[in-house]
């Protein structure tokens, strides 16, 4: 039954992707008469002559000069070999090797913000639960309701005014010889560690203080169950039932949020890798929107759109493994 | 009853609340003999439950505040034991079973597993001859196929089958004595009347004394020896089930027996106690029941009536108990 399940969870993940990478391919070509128009807007300068054969050159380099069934289908292969279209600027790179390019230095920033999110969070957020209503757990609501209130962003500024520029601890923008010089030695990897600090600093704050709570929340629940008090009369030791019977349950609600937060992990940083003049995938969106290059844009949505339905159907294969109930549906 | 497995003298329970003190219980004393079976029934509310809770040392203080003069248990004094001495003396001494097998079972823990816990806590045995010991527990409650079903997670098997599961595991250790807190409230009429046979057999096959605690009196009749009939958090009558069922001494005891409907009813109606249980904050002065007492005189209004002993051993909470008044048809 199990078995089951997990197929027809893939088969419906499959299917979303199918729809959005329809919809990512239509929607540029949503209310236009020619795509090419939309590709290259005219410029002021230019004659209607000049224009014409601009556009007919976008239409041989772009695949427009086909049938949109025969343009869907080539787009469709293409994907299939990992292509996912040229980008718009100069020396015509492939969209594919421009995001190949900065996608691992995203997920540096990332991936690290949200294991050291997760780990310092959790701890913190049981211990509030265990000492529920001492100063431990009021610091951690005080620091929750002041983390709402403040922007990422402004948490990045003043990390990066402070321990940045005035003590200059970290640096405060991005050495860019740390992606040209980039190997696997000593020196390099602690320049990317040095780099990545203040970004991902000033991401965890947020991160630990959302996770604490939620773990707070969650433990607490679990706490008043009836079966905590099952196991109490049963004489089990308070470590036993901690950890074998309060945070089992507790980590439910906290895989979901888990799952939500990694279709955040490619693409969630725009700004924050502004503040930092990190080259990521953050920037390299905000690059194609200024540039108005549409394949770059569609290719960047895909990927996201991609990744986001696939960390959703890892969280429910996940989750059936830690809570034996959630079959129950799908066998009758 | 020479041998006595529980003593409880005096038992206070008193919740704190932003409005006031809330006086769970006021004052009870329970004994229990080996292999006895007491029921202690009451109303939602009167307090049976926390009494229940209280002799397991499972309510939390704080909140709560617990006083009591006497706890004896199988001959050792626990009224001042610490919680880690307790955590040995449950389950393995003193085991119990609660109302809602659904909730009471860890959800995402396979019930096996479940009752696994037991011998490895109390009898330090590894997973395995833990196991064996789960499937025997299992079978003596008549579990079908224990095997099979000690893989199951609770939510994978029927309302009377869980309902065993946690049969099995307060009988994993063969306590002393088993609390069973509403054990069939949950369950339908017939699956109540399996259980209890089970509940009964395992009790009296294994000498463990038995402490029920609920509001229906068909299951009073089915399992107890001794019943206690609780209101407001104090004691009102104790008597043998016989007894009880033949004549209630206390206007309460009669008012519960007379509201179970019965094929022979003639009145065509439900008959009920009038009013309701008093607030725990607004305590009437005097006999808590005087309110609602069809009998009460002036005398009852003005103090709280001791429990007194009768002659045939039973103890009652009234200045006018009705074996003078006649039956109970006029309540």
């Amino acid at each position: 039954m199990k078995k089951s399940y997990a197929i027809k969870r893939v088969l419906y993940s499959v299917f979303v992707f199918v729809i959005v990478m329809a919809l990512n391919f239509f929607i540029p070509r949503i209310g236009v008469a020619d795509p090419a128009e939309r590709y290259y807007p005219p410029q002021g300068n230019m004659t209607d002559a000049q224009y014409e054969i601009i556009k007919q050159l976008t239409r041989e380099q772009y695949g427009f000069d086909v049938s949109t069934p025969q343009q869907f289908l080539n787009y469709v292969g293409g994907l299939f070999q990992g292509d996912l279209g040229t980008s718009f600027r100069s020396g015509s790179p492939g969209v594919m090797e421009l995001i190949v390019d900065r996608l691992p230095w995203t997920l540096v920033l990332s991936v690290s913000t949200m294991l050291l999110g997760l780990i310092f969070g959790i701890m913190i957020g049981v211990i509030a639960a265990m000492k529920r209503g001492r100063w431990q757990d009021t610091t951690l609501l005080n620091a929750s309701t002041i983390m709402i209130a403040l922007p990422g962003f402004f948490i990045a500024l003043l990390l990066s005014f402070f321990l940045g520029f005035e003590l200059e601890i970290f640096p405060a923008y991005t050495d860019p010889n740390m992606v040209s010089d980039f190997g696997w030695n000593m020196t390099a990897i602690l320049r990317v560690i040095e780099n990545a600090a203040l970004p991902v600093l000033s991401m965890m704050v947020g991160s630990i203080v959302g996770y604490a709570q939620g773990t707070r929340n969650a433990v607490i629940a679990v706490t008043n169950e009836d079966f905590i008090l099952t196991a109490k009369a049963k004489g089990l030791r308070n470590t036993t039932i901690r950890y074998k019977h309060t945070l089992r349950n507790a980590m439910l609600p906290i895989v979901t949020s888990i799952g939500m937060s990694i279709s955040g992990l490619i693409g969630g940083q725009v700004v924050i890798e502004q503040i930092f003049n990190w080259n990521g995938m953050g920037t390299l969106f905000l690059e194609a929107n200024n540039m108005n290059d549409y394949p770059l844009m569609m290719g960047i949505m895909l990927l996201l759109s991609g990744f986001t339905i696939l960390a959703i159907l890892i969280t429910d294969l996940i989750y059936v493994l830690l809570d034996p109930r959630v079959t129950v549906g799908d066998r009758r | 009853m020479a041998e006595q497995t529980l003593t409880l003298r005096n038992l206070k329970v008193v919740f704190p609340s932003g409005m006031g003190l809330i006086r769970a219980v006021e004052g009870v004393d329970i004994d229990i003999g080996k292999g006895e079976s007491i029921a202690l029934v009451g109303e939602s509310g009167c307090g049976k439950s926390v009494t229940s809770m209280s002799i397991m040392k499972l309510i939390e203080s704080p909140p709560a505040i617990t006083k009591m003069d006497q706890l004896t248990f199988a001959g050792d004094d626990i009224k001042d034991y610490t919680p880690s001495q307790m955590q040995s003396v449950r389950g393995k001494m003193m085991a119990m079973i609660f109302q809602d097998a659904m909730t009471s079972l860890n959800p995402v823990m396979t019930c096996g597993k479940q009752i696994d816990e037991m011998f490895m806590r109390h009898m330090q045995l590894n997973k395995k001859a833990a196991r064996e010991e789960t499937v025997k527990a299992l079978e003596l409650v008549g579990v079908p196929e224990p095997r099979k079903r000690a893989k199951n997670f609770p939510h994978e098997l029927s309302g009377g089958m869980r309902q065993r599961v946690l049969l099995a595991m307060a009988f994993a250790c063969m306590p002393k004595l088993i609390i069973a807190d509403e054990p069939t409230t949950a369950l339908d009429v017939t699956i109540q009347a399996q259980v209890l046979s089970v509940l009964r057999d395992m009790q009296k096959k294994h000498d463990v004394s038995l402490l029920v605690v609920t509001h229906d009196l068909s299951v009073v009749a089915n399992i107890a020896d001794t019943v206690y009939v609780m209101y407001s958090g104090k004691i009102v009558e104790k008597a043998s089930v016989k007894q009880l069922f033949k004549q209630p001494f206390h206007p309460y005891s009669a008012g519960l027996l007379a509201s179970v409907p019965s094929l022979s009813d003639t009145a065509g109606h439900f008959v009920q106690i009038p009013g309701s249980v008093p607030h725990p904050m607004k305590k009437p002065t005097g006999c808590y029941f005087h309110p609602r007492c069809h009998y009460a005189k002036d005398k009852c209004k003005a103090s709280m009536p001791p429990l007194s002993a009768h002659d045939d051993g039973r103890q009652v909470r009234c200045f006018y108990p009705l074996k003078t008044n006649g039956g109970t048809s006029n309540v």
